[in-house]
């Protein structure tokens, strides 16, 4: 038995003890017995190492004919030679081309950066001569749940995860490290499930609560705080990629955490894990999909989005899906799908065909936005909604024949339109911003959004006399909100449009076309552009009347803004010409778009630019556009008696505005739009009406298109319901299928990893054959079932962690265990690593005291320096208007993430940027994090913050303010030895600050308090910034 | 081990030894670990100093590598690769068979050509041809080594940013300078060991992914610098700290981890304490290595560089100063070259940023016998299109055929390779593809392209990729 015992690390610094040490400490442990190991995963990793590569799965680059990936070839023959003899490696041929003296004979070849170790031959050797059982990779056979293992201290098994713990320290003669003491766990607890270390009366109230369910409460209060979604929600969207931004060159900010708040709020209403990752890859496509369920679908619209100049949008969508692919097979399959992206998996049974089996379950969606609300917009909206409404039925019940006052109007309006031919048009200018032509002849504009430009078309029609034009702006998925503009609320700006018809037969006749008249659907009032739309001085263009459009001013446009709740609607302008215009033999029209009413910087969603519009030309005399809203023009197509109650309430909704004597309620309906919740816009997936068709591509080249595959997954996972079509639902619900073989041990593993910062398998991102074998596979196993039949509820799985033996003990670390286990794998003491980056800062908040626990909305700006959002650091000048007081003090996971600009401290902390999907960090421990603690503004903050409630209490002593401040950061109080530190530091400062008052000054940038002189205030600031930065604040102990 | 094996370097682990005083922990456990042959090498790696010296594959030609990133596409036609014959054919339009499959990111691709708008002639002893854009380079030309035959897969900033400087258009691969720490360690205590600068019209268009770490641990990413009394983010003490107060706060930092560690045993908390000493040192350090007054006016003259000001030549002295202090790898990024309008005056602008100072820091470099360690790299991520755009003064992405250089270390001075067809179009001799260029940047620095590399997803990813990426031997000294 090892003596686990504490050694001062100061007392030991000379190596060569410290070998001695070691020495004997092996000696007293046994070597684990040499006959035990698991095929799956003790020996297949080998092969799969040394061997797949070249005799795996992928037939392209397969030596030799030769596959030692599955069981029927590995224990067939070559040459005449049997591969694996069972109980004979040396009548084995694998086994004797591993030992080949000659080198040229000896596998793996020397030229292929493959080896393996003597040790490792030797296991080979070993397995063979024990009958080289066989069974295909770990973790594609589904987990089972093993029995309990005896152990010979039941005694430390407080739930089963401990029994398996347990079996493997017993092996090695080693047992639990005592238990943490209760003020080191609780603050584990609570870093561990919200985030947040505990308050000191917390801490007080758990160390005087002497029931035996005392820590068992603590957990469930934890996990019922809207903080505990914050703290797993922030792990969740490091594997969903999220960022405030497109990434790329442009990478404009884009409004995506309504699905940021989504993640939180799964957690702390504990979805069911299957539930969660359905809602997230076709939420959509559920019955009645909510809007929370379309807006958990942003997980797959993390991607990056390139909106530079002279882009192929397609190009890029398929690098977006290249992207969803990778995520996928990260966050929830804990697979690499990325090979077969390009060629067959190298390791894994996984095809290139497979592999665009998959894309082709999730290849026809729009790259959509829709507009969302927050719960409490949502009841303003409902509200809102019912008010109008009664409205509604108190004119109903006022008019009783309005049914038949209806029908007579649409008897009026039925035929009232004039013809007219909707042109074909050819776009002239440089791929700056792309059109598309739609089905119906309409231009949907992708890619880079210039912010002040002129579009330009042409067409050519037959009439002569053509009379009025009409611009129709259009809904479209891909649009933001659904159009029909491009800016961020989904609305647009029609500076001018510009005509020259130009004779097909004599292009010298041109007659530039003038207009006399515009009417329109819905013009906003005059109105100066919101800020953002400003030039560099900040002066601002003008929206109103369409006549705008018609004005030849830059300065105005024709707006459509008719407010919130209503800003996503089709419109349309008519113009109409002074004269008749066109060219007897065929008439060329060279159409202009003037948009110039976007904002100077085209790299930060300034763009006012026309989304989606269609023109049409008419001969008819006095065409005026129709105020008829599209949607009610098509049910009016429908015969009354046919239409839904809805369909006809739609219809009285616009019928009663053109009554007259309604006009005051008209008013007042109006009146109650404008109270309208904005909501915020989102990113979604939505499916498209017509399947895309999939094709393999050619090394992953988009234009290099083979072979339309149609949507399947690969066999050697579980396969899919028979009588299904398979869409994205169908896959959605594969993925979490209780057969998966991967996906609970995926998650399982990564929460595991959470807590130990590191997982029962290493690689989380990989458990296919390439990844590492996992330390304790029985356990993984155990809690992944355990899990699925507890109904994916990870709640319970916290808690069962939490609960465990494993869990409570104390990290402390003799010297002899580290050498032995230093990447505690053997969980033989308890976790401990520096925090997350978002917990450096929220601990810093916490402590100080200045933390905003707001929950969920808009990403904050916390403090940073302005220069990385300008030129030349950053490629567009930025918006980070740094927020007050309030915002200031959010916790880290709203802080706004542009993805070409990571926040400086959170990226110092090895946060990921969103690039790509990320399950597991890396943790760095450097200077530059040193500097930010040390440093940083906000941390400065911190400081004052921290000073400031140490001081808060009158008449306590100096060590007792000092206990206060130092438990604020680390929980436990100082010992003697660290206070008398703190008192000489303290004294020292106290004393330099009062002989340098300007420098007091400046320390104490945000001293509230009135009752402490300014130089014993800033010697609290600098007390509390040591205390800030120990090592110990920013760590899990 | 499954990836690269880099055992620590013996001198970095008697430093570390030596600097940490206290934080011997890792280092110490490592070294009984290493003795008693107990712990498999991969567990091992991470514990030792990652920023440690490591022994190169095979001996290095260069110890160090600046990089002139010149984003935008600087216009192979009117800087190096001289086409008459282009000149004959200004305002025809190309032959058909040339555009075949041929994607342009704005323009149509069937617009007419446009000649060259610069005069070429010959210099050095090498006989190379070199635009009269590029006087200064003229000067020092038998220094350096043309290709003409660059080629790369993408037409759009973003992308061919990223595979110029990560191997692979989609994100989330590490960097050529990441790759290049990871690699060899830094030599630099007091200074990152990959540094990063940025001058010209606007930011890279690739953003920090242009020196992000991927998949590697974070520590091998680049750290911006920029001019002024802060090169280096939060690096100075905050309003009201003095720099006693900064070594008291300290002194009484390390004193409580110290207890601390005794009391847990964790040898992180002595890596912690040795980073706070690093940080400190790199307060004073940086600043140091900033300050360009300390240079002589004929060094400032030299590049035209003035202290104070964010410019390309500044840029190009601070980097030199850097290498003088064992910083390995340095990035400039230059943004300024996407003529797609404006060509004969934005390229007149750009020389004048640029050419002086790049030859300068070749100069200077030389007679301060660092050349010779030190590998510069001269380019963008694509070159500009025969074809003009918008009315004769512009043209569009060009990916098919480029121009860069390098020079120092293990390069053969006045050599210029490959040779782009007679519209600078295609390439039609010795192209080197990007992953090439990888190649040849690692093996000069003494890595082999196929063995450097990291297990991830359950591959090992190498910045070439999957290629068969072959060093340019023919621009080797």
């Amino acid at each position: 038995m090892m003596v686990v015992r504490t050694y001062s690390f100061l007392s030991l610094c000379a190596i060569s003890f410290f070998a001695i040490l070691f020495q004997s400490a092996l000696a007293e442990t046994e070597k684990p017995k040499q006959n035990e190991f698991d095929f799956a995963t003790d020996i297949r990793p080998l092969l799969s190492d040394g061997c797949f590569s070249c005799h795996g799965p992928d037939e392209q680059h397969r030596e030799a004919d030769l596959r030692l990936d599955l069981k029927e070839t590995a224990f067939g023959s070559h040459d005449g030679h049997a591969l694996i003899v069972p109980g004979k490696p040396l009548e084995s041929l694998l086994y004797l081309k591993m030992i080949a003296s000659d080198e040229s004979d000896r596998m793996p070849p020397a030229d292929s950066g493959k080896k393996l170790t003597p040790s490792e031959i030797e296991k080979i050797r070993n397995w063979i001569e024990a009958g080289a059982p066989w069974s295909s990779h770990w973790a594609f056979q589904a987990p089972e749940k093993a029995a309990l293992p005896q152990v010979k201290q039941p005694q430390s098994v407080q739930n089963p995860i401990d029994a398996f713990v347990l079996e493997k320290l017993e092996q090695r003669e080693l047992s639990f490290a005592e238990r943490a003491d209760r003020i080191t766990l609780l603050r584990r607890l609570n870093l561990d499930l919200i985030g947040l270390p505990p308050r000191v009366q917390e801490v007080d109230q758990f160390l005087n609560d002497k029931h035996p369910d005392a820590y068992q409460k603590q957990v469930e209060r934890l996990l019922a705080s809207p903080h505990y979604g914050e703290r797993w929600g922030r792990i969740w969207l490091d594997a969903a990629r999220y960022a405030d931004s497109n990434g790329y060159e442009k990478d404009a900010p884009r409004e995506v955490w309504l699905y940021r708040d989504w993640v939180i709020d799964a957690f702390n209403q504990n979805m069911p894990y299957d539930q969660f990752v359905i809602e997230q890859i076709a939420g959509d496509l559920l019955p009645n999909a909510t809007q929370d369920q379309q807006i958990a679908t942003g997980f797959m619209r993390n991607s990056m989005l390139n909106e530079e100049g002279g882009i192929d949008p397609e190009e890029f969508r398929m690098a977006a899906m290249f992207d969803r692919m990778d995520t996928i097979g990260k966050s929830i399959l804990g697979l690499t799908l990325q090979c077969g992206q390009c060629h067959t998996h190298k390791y894994d049974p996984l095809t290139q065909e497979n592999y665009y089996q998959i894309f082709a379950c999730i290849n026809n969606s729009y790259e959509a936005s829709i507009r969302g609300y927050t719960d409490e917009e949502q009841q303003q909206r409902q509200k809102l909604l019912l008010e109008i409404k009664t409205i509604e039925q108190t004119l109903k019940a006022r008019q009783p024949d309005w049914s038949a006052q209806l029908a007579a109007w649409e008897q009026t309006v039925q035929h009232n339109q004039p013809e007219w031919t909707v042109l074909k048009l050819i776009n002239t200018d440089s791929n700056s911003q792309r059109y598309f032509e739609q089905p119906d002849r309409s231009m949907l504009a992708q890619g880079y959004a210039p912010s002040k430009f002129t579009s330009n078309f042409e067409t050519t029609v037959d009439a002569a006399d053509l009379k009025a034009i009409k611009v129709e702006l259009l809904n479209h998925p891909n649009l933001p909100a659904g159009g029909p503009g491009r800016s961020i609320e989904g609305l647009c700006a029609l500076t001018d449009i510009k005509i020259t018809a130009e004779s097909v037969k004599d292009p010298k006749q041109t007659t530039s076309v003038k207009f006399s008249e515009a009417t329109a659907d819905f013009s906003n009032e005059r109105q100066e552009l919101p800020p953002k739309y400003g030039d560099q001085k900040g002066v601002r263009g003008f929206t109103g009347p369409v006549a705008y459009a018609i004005d030849g001013d830059n300065t105005t446009a024709w707006g459509i803004d008719v407010g919130p709740g209503r800003f996503n609607q089709p419109r349309e302008a008519v113009f109409r010409a002074e004269k008749p215009f066109g060219y007897p033999e065929g008439t060329k029209l060279k159409i202009s778009l003037v948009q110039m009413h976007g904002g100077w910087n085209s790299d930060d969603n300034q763009t006012m630019n026309l989304g989606r519009f269609r023109i049409s030309c008419s001969t008819s005399e006095n065409a005026k556009a129709d105020p008829v809203p599209d949607a009610v023009r098509q049910i009016l197509q429908i015969p009354a008696a046919n239409r839904t109650a809805q369909q006809q309430e739609q219809v009285f909704s616009y019928w009663r505005t053109t009554v007259p004597e309604w006009n005051p309620e008209n008013a007042q309906i109006e009146a109650l739009w404008q109270q309208h919740p904005r909501g915020a816009t989102q990113l979604v997936y939505q499916e498209r009406p017509a399947p895309r068709e999939t094709h393999l591509l050619d090394r992953g080249d988009f234009l290099k298109q083979k072979q339309v595959v149609q949507p399947g997954v690969p066999d050697f996972l579980n396969s899919l319901p028979q009588e299904t079509a398979v869409d994205r639902l169908t896959f959605a619900r594969w993925l979490v299928d209780r057969k998966s073989p991967t996906t609970a041990r995926a998650i399982v593993n990564r929460v595991w990893q959470a807590y130990f910062g590191r997982g029962i398998v290493s690689t989380s991102e990989d458990l296919g054959s390439q990844g590492e074998a996992p330390s304790h596979r029985k356990l993984l196993d155990w809690m992944s079932v355990w899990f699925m039949d507890q109904g994916w509820d990870l709640k319970k799985l916290h808690t069962l962690i939490v609960s465990s033996r494993t869990y409570q003990q104390s990290s402390k670390v003799s010297p002899e265990l580290y050498a032995l286990d230093p990447y505690n794998r053997l969980f033989a003491r308890g976790p401990r690593y520096r925090v997350d980056a978002e917990l450096v800062r929220d601990i810093a908040l916490q402590a100080g005291g200045l933390l905003n626990p707001e929950v969920g909305g808009p990403s904050v700006y916390p403090p940073a320096p302005a220069f990385l959002f300008e030129k030349p650091a950053s490629y567009g000048p930025k918006t980070w208007e740094v927020a007050n007081e309030n915002d200031r003090f959010r916790r880290a996971i709203y802080t706004f993430r542009f993805r070409s600009v990571p926040y400086p401290v959170l990226q110092a902390f090895d946060a990921p940027n969103g690039d790509i999907s990320t399950v597991k960090r890396t943790r760095s421990n450097t200077p530059l994090q040193a500097l930010a603690t040390l440093n940083e503004t906000l941390f400065m903050e911190c400081a004052n913050g921290l000073a400031e409630t140490a001081l808060a209490e009158k008449e306590l002593s100096d060590e007792q303010r000092i206990v206060t401040a130092f438990r604020r950061c680390v929980s436990r109080p100082p010992s003697a030895t660290e206070k008398q530190l703190l008192t000489r530091f303290l004294t020292k400062q106290r004393g330099y600050f009062a002989d340098h008052l300007e420098e007091a000054r400046q320390i104490s940038v945000t001293k509230k308090t009135t009752e402490t002189s300014t130089a014993d205030f800033a010697a609290w600031v600098a007390l509390s910034r040591v205390l800030l930065n120990m090592d110990e604040t920013i760590t899990k102990e | 081990m499954k990836q690269f094996n880099h055992p620590a370097h013996p001198i970095a682990r008697r430093w570390f030894l030596q600097q940490c005083g206290i934080g011997a922990g890792a280092i110490a456990v490592q070294q009984m670990l290493q003795e008693s042959g107990y712990a498999a090498p991969a567990e091992t790696a991470a514990l030792q100093d990652p920023l440690a010296p490591r022994q190169p594959h095979h001996a290095p030609k260069a110890k160090n590598i600046i990089f002139l990133f010149m984003g935008g596409g600087p216009s192979h036609l009117e800087l190096f690769d001289h086409k008459p014959v282009l000149g004959k054919f200004d305002g025809k339009l190309p032959p058909e068979e040339l555009l075949k499959g041929y994607r342009a990111a704005f323009i149509d691709p069937n617009s007419q050509f446009l000649g060259p708008k610069f005069k070429f002639s010959k210099h050095g002893e090498c006989g190379a041809e070199l635009s009269e854009l590029l006087p200064h380079l003229a000067e020092v030309v038998d220094e350096i080594a043309i290709i003409k035959s660059m080629k790369t897969d993408a037409f759009n900033h973003a992308p061919a940013q990223i595979q110029a400087l990560t191997g692979s258009q989609l994100f989330g691969k590490p960097s050529l300078g990441a790759w290049t720490i990871y690699g060899l360690g830094s030599e630099s205590k007091n200074l990152p060991g990959f540094v990063v600068f940025s001058s010209g019209n606007k930011g890279p268009s690739g953003g920090s992914s242009c020196w992000g770490s991927g998949f590697l641990p974070t520590v091998h990413q680049g750290v911006m610098f920029r001019g002024g009394q802060e090169p280096v983010l939060y690096l100075q003490n905050p309003p009201g700290v003095s720099g006693q107060l900064q070594r008291d706060s300290l002194d009484t930092l390390k004193a409580l981890n110290q207890n601390h560690l005794e009391q847990i045993g964790d040898p992180e908390i002595a890596t912690r304490i040795n980073s706070f000493e690093m940080a400190y040192r790199m307060q004073s350090s940086a600043p140091d290595v900033m300050d360009i007054t300390q240079e002589t006016k004929q060094t400032l003259e030299l590049y035209g560089a003035e202290p104070g000001k964010t410019s390309f030549a500044n840029n190009c002295l601070l980097a030199r100063r850097l290498v003088e202090r064992g910083v390995r790898c340095i990035q400039l990024f230059h943004e300024s070259w996407d003529q797609h309008g404006g060509l004969v005056s934005g390229l007149k602008s750009n020389c004048q940023a640029t050419d002086q100072a790049s030859a300068a820091l070749l100069k200077d470099l030389k007679q301060r016998g660092l050349l010779e360690d030190t590998l510069v790299v001269w380019g963008g991520e694509f070159g500009r299109t025969p074809m003009v755009q918008g009315g004769n003064d512009g043209r569009d992405h060009h990916p098919n055929a480029f121009t860069m250089w390098l020079a120092g270390g293990g390069i053969k001075g006045g050599t210029t390779i490959g040779r782009s067809d007679d519209f600078g179009f295609n390439v039609i001799e010795d192209e080197v593809p990007v992953y090439d260029l990888h190649a040849t940047i690692l093996h000069l620095l003494g890595l082999d392209p196929e063995r450097l590399s990291f297990r991830f997803q359950g591959l090992d990813q190498r910045l070439i990729g999957v290629n068969h990426a072959k060093v340019v031997e023919k621009i080797l000294a």
